[in-house]
């Protein structure tokens, strides 16, 4: 599907917006030309284009759908969260340095595998580890037996789903159904103060960049090759004598990870993560972004994710009845009219066009025949 | 027991030698009372100064009817029942009617036979209070009172009321009632009624002074498996070691076991009957699933608002048969005038709605699958998302039609209720969505196999292409598929608004469980869909049962599925098939 705006942007076209979204908006926001709501909003939707790049990867890629890339990117989350909990310190009520959700439930100290996270390298390795770990197991069990297609996507659908119930529980020592949230520090720095903004900023707009440079690479090179021949046609593959399901699995795995790096960079800037962070819900939001913004593309999935935010925030605030309507109606609209997203409009008016010029010239030809038939 | 005759009944002392009358025929044959109602027996006990003359006569009424009787002691006990002393000089028992009027006066009703008194006259007799002292009671007659009224329902025609009458006296644990329960247990007919009475006779023996009367009580106890005497027993185990009755404690041991056995028979049963419940549950929710998505391909996402309109549709159908429909949604007032009725008719709206939210729902699918899915059958996954997005419309209105708080959907009679055997509680409900279960995949069956709508959707979905070749009518198969499937769903609404809420966010509480369902019966397989929704209901219930906590037991069937998967990666039954891709 190289055959979209993605190819033919020029890589200088691509750098420059990259320098615009890395250098010139916090330069724009430290000089006063773009207000720190603004800057903060642009982080969220950064975040949100990682998690939409991981979801692309799977599925405009490899043809896998997964729906629980909003697992991965809460995971990443909760393991950032866990560090930034910790560094909360002492408790005005409780005056203890346990968090809130603990003293609250009446536990003394703090449970086992918390202890670590008090070291936020330890927390960073942790962001890639678990959903790494998760995505691998759950990877190896469904791709071994040839789990796909449809299958694949309920199947993580309900992954999502079960790991959602869980982190609901009390019992789990996460916050429950209210999560973490109260942040203070993070690295020294008071996290909601704006230079600390501006810079977790410029974290999500450098992180984007090189997710998207990684997945470039990734998918231009003969790995990329295996991966898009998996998708057209697995049995081919499989016949071809590669190994399909540790193509799939690798993938997956690395999929996982670049949610969670969008999760983790997430949850500072937003200030609380919560199970509803992870419900099915969620990924269907960012399999639409991809959707939106045309699959199959790195560009693509990183527009439709501003784009469609965008348009949440615009039409929550202006239309809070009907804001529903308007994203699930465009939904099926770009479902219907623009399957390669909008990044393939060009590509789909230039379509259009060569066939309304096949038309006139097969009808032009026609026209000759016929007039050279009544000459005869 | 005419009122005329009562109406006749002049002079005290007539009143008098009618009640001497009245005992002698008491002490005899007890057929005297025929021929006085209630009420007279009342108005006559209430006048009478002689205490013990008021509780023989209230003590008659221990056979009478005690839907008349037990208001009328109420009112007495309660001071409602005034003497008041007529122009003539007799003294009669009244009761207030209506409100005072200006002068603080009120009118006055016989309370023998309920007409207004009225004066030589003809006119209604008004007084104010001071002209009428209130018919009193003291402790004595009031437990007289209380054990007419306690034998009244111990002996009530209705099995119900007699069954909760006697279970409560077993409760009681008041060992005076014991004669009077054996004399019942030695006339009950009713089978039920009379294992209770054993039961509560059981229970108030505990407390006799008698070592071996206690013994065997527990013993019975024991034998009748009574799970309300558990903590009797341990109660009177821990007093017989105390007191060192070293059979009495053996007799309570062998008791409690035979006990805990039968309580741990009944939850067993009863885990068995709930994951039966809770997979016909998901069977129904299923079904519809089992045909969008196992036969078509076509993965709904919006398959729980079609739902979610089977059970408003019900909720609608249930209002037109009650007080009617008036709702604003956008603003605009909509009226439909109802039918009014109410108990039975009523109950009948649930046989309305049941095909009503079907075609409700068949119609939504009807205009889905022409408006959005039929371009999609080749592009699964992008059905998913543009389901989604209907999906998401779809909640939106329902909100804004409907509220976005639930709406109250009340089940008919012959739904609520239960039905208890042997300890093990069979709720109605439960029972009925068992049925339900079982019907709708018949009806399922049936139209899939013996019908030729059937044969063309079997042919068409089988193999799209070669139908089309024969002459098949694929898109129209296609729309009558979508829409059948859609119509289960509506069904699958209709009976889940009388098992819980209806909001607008019914539906997405089944979405993952119903897809769950029909991966692991194997896509296109009817039949496996049936056996994985009674599987994961009966792995369910018995989890929650043995963890004792709902959430866990839903996370590890969600992994059970996962690993079940790996077994069978295409379900139960697989639809075998040469085609690659």
């Amino acid at each position: 599907m190289n055959t979209s705006l993605n190819g033919k942007v020029p890589t200088i076209a691509l750098a420059a917006i990259a320098l615009f979204l890395v250098v010139g908006m916090p330069v724009l926001n430290a000089s006063g030309g773009v207000t720190d709501f603004t800057l903060n909003t642009w982080g969220k939707y950064l975040c949100y284009a990682i998690l939409a790049i991981s979801v692309d990867l799977l599925w405009g890629y490899t043809g896998l759908l997964c729906l629980g890339q909003s697992l991965f990117f809460a995971l990443g989350g909760y393991m950032l969260g866990m560090h930034l909990m910790l560094m909360i310190g002492p408790d005005p009520v409780y005056k203890s340095a346990l968090p809130d959700f603990m003293d609250f439930m009446g536990r003394k100290e703090l449970p086992g595998f918390w202890e670590p996270f008090h070291s936020f390298p330890f927390a960073a390795l942790m962001i890639f580890l678990m959903p790494g770990l998760l995505a691998g197991i759950f990877g190896y069990l469904a791709f071994r037996s040839r789990i796909k297609g449809v299958y694949f996507s309920i199947l993580t659908q309900a992954l999502t789903y079960g790991a959602a119930l869980m982190f609901f529980r009390n019992e789990l020592f996460m916050g429950g159904n209210n999560g973490f949230t109260d942040f203070r520090s993070i690295l020294g720095a008071d996290v909601r103060s704006p230079e600390t903004k501006r810079m977790l900023y410029i974290a999500s707009a450098i992180t984007l960049t090189l997710v998207f440079v990684f997945c470039k690479w990734l998918t231009t090179s003969r790995y990329g090759l295996i991966q898009r021949a998996i998708r057209d046609s697995e049995n081919r593959v499989l016949f071809s004598g590669y190994s399909a399901a540790n193509f799939k699995l690798f993938v997956f795995v690395i999929s996982a990870m670049i949610a969670a790096i969008g999760g983790a960079l997430y949850v500072p800037q937003v200030g609380i993560i919560n199970p509803s962070e992870m419900m099915t819900e969620k990924s269907l939001e960012a399999v639409v972004w991809v959707a939106v913004g045309g699959r199959g593309t790195l560009i693509g999935p990183i527009i439709g994710a501003i784009l469609v935010n965008f348009l949440k925030s615009w039409a929550t605030t202006k239309f809070p009845d009907f804001w529903l309507i308007i994203m699930g109606g465009s939904f099926v609209l770009v479902v219907l009219f623009l399957p390669k997203g909008i990044v393939g409009i060009p590509a789909q008016i230039r379509e259009i066009m060569a066939r309304r010029q096949g038309i006139k010239a097969a009808a032009a030809e026609e026209a000759l025949l016929t007039s050279a038939a009544k000459t005869k | 027991m005419s009122l005329a005759s009562a109406g006749k009944m002049g002079g005290w002392g007539r009143m008098t030698g009618v009640f001497l009358w009245w005992v002698l025929a008491h002490f005899t044959t007890c057929t005297a009372q025929e021929s006085k109602t209630p009420r007279e027996v009342v108005a006559e006990a209430a006048v009478l100064m002689d205490v013990d003359q008021q509780k023989t006569l209230v003590e008659t009424l221990a056979t009478a009817n005690a839907d008349e009787v037990v208001p009328l002691l109420t009112k007495w006990k309660e001071s409602e029942i005034f003497q008041y002393q007529d122009a003539a000089g007799n003294n009669l028992a009244v009761l207030i009617d209506g409100e005072a009027d200006g002068d603080e006066k009120f009118a006055l009703v016989a309370l023998a036979t309920g007409k207004p008194v009225t004066a030589d006259d003809g006119k209604p007799v008004r007084v104010s209070k001071d002209d009428l002292s209130v018919a009193d009671t003291d402790s004595s007659l009031r437990r007289v009172m209380k054990g007419v009224t306690d034998r009244l329902a111990l002996s009530s025609p209705d099995v119900a009321k007699r069954m909760r009458a006697v279970q409560d006296t077993g409760l009681e644990q008041d060992i005076a009632k014991l004669p009077l329960l054996e004399q019942l247990a030695a006339t009950e007919k009713n089978g039920k009624v009379k294992a209770a009475l054993a039961e509560a006779i059981a229970f108030l023996k505990l407390h006799s002074e008698d070592v071996a009367v206690r013994e065997a009580a527990v013993t019975d106890l024991g034998k009748m498996a009574s799970i309300g005497a558990k903590d009797v027993i341990k109660a009177t185990r821990d007093e017989a070691e105390k007191a060192g009755q070293a059979s009495l404690v053996t007799a309570c041991d062998k008791a409690q076991a035979d006990i805990a056995s039968h309580v741990s028979f009944v939850n067993s049963a009863g885990t068995l009957f709930r994951g039966l419940s809770l997979g016909s549950v998901l069977l129904v929710v299923a079904i519809g699933l089992a045909i969008t998505f196992g036969l078509m391909g076509v993965i709904n996402m919006a398959h729980g608002e079609l739902i979610v309109v089977g059970a408003y549709t019900t909720y609608l159908i249930q209002n037109f048969f009650a007080a009617g429909i008036h709702m604003s949604p956008f603003g605009i007032p909509v009226n439909i005038p109802g039918l009014n009725l109410t108990g039975n008719a009523w109950s009948l709206y649930f046989l309305v709605a049941i095909p009503a939210s079907f075609l409700a729902a068949a119609g939504v699918g009807l205009l889905l699958e022409r408006g959005i899915i039929r371009f999609l059958y080749k592009r699964p996954l992008e059905s998913l998302l543009a389901t989604w997005g209907v999906s998401m419309v779809l909640q939106q209105l329902f909100r804004l039609i409907f509220g976005a708080n639930n709406v109250q959907v009340d089940s008919p009679a012959y739904l609520s209720g239960n039905w208890t055997v042997n300890d093990i509680v069979f709720g109605w409900n439960r029972v009925f969505v068992i049925g339900f279960a079982v019907l709708i995949i018949f009806l399922t069956w049936a139209t899939l196999n013996k019908t030729s709508l059937g044969l063309l959707i079997r042919a068409v979905m089988q193999n799209r292409g070669m139908a089309a070749c024969m002459g098949i009518r694929t898109e129209r198969v296609n729309m009558m598929t979508f829409a059948f499937g859609s119509g289960l769903a509506g069904l699958a609404g209709a009976f889940l608004s009388q098992l819980g809420n209806v909001g607008p966010n019914l539906g997405q509480n089944y979405i993952v469980d119903s897809f769950m369902t029909v991966v692991v019966g194997g896509v296109g397989n009817i039949f496996g869909t049936v056996i994985s929704a009674l599987g994961i209901g009966m792995a369910d219930q018995s989890l929650q049962q043995i963890l004792r906590d709902p959430v866990t037991g839903k996370i590890l069937v969600l992994g059970a599925i996962i690993l079940f998967l790996q077994w069978k990666p295409s379900g139960l039954f697989a639809t075998r098939s040469r085609s690659l891709d």
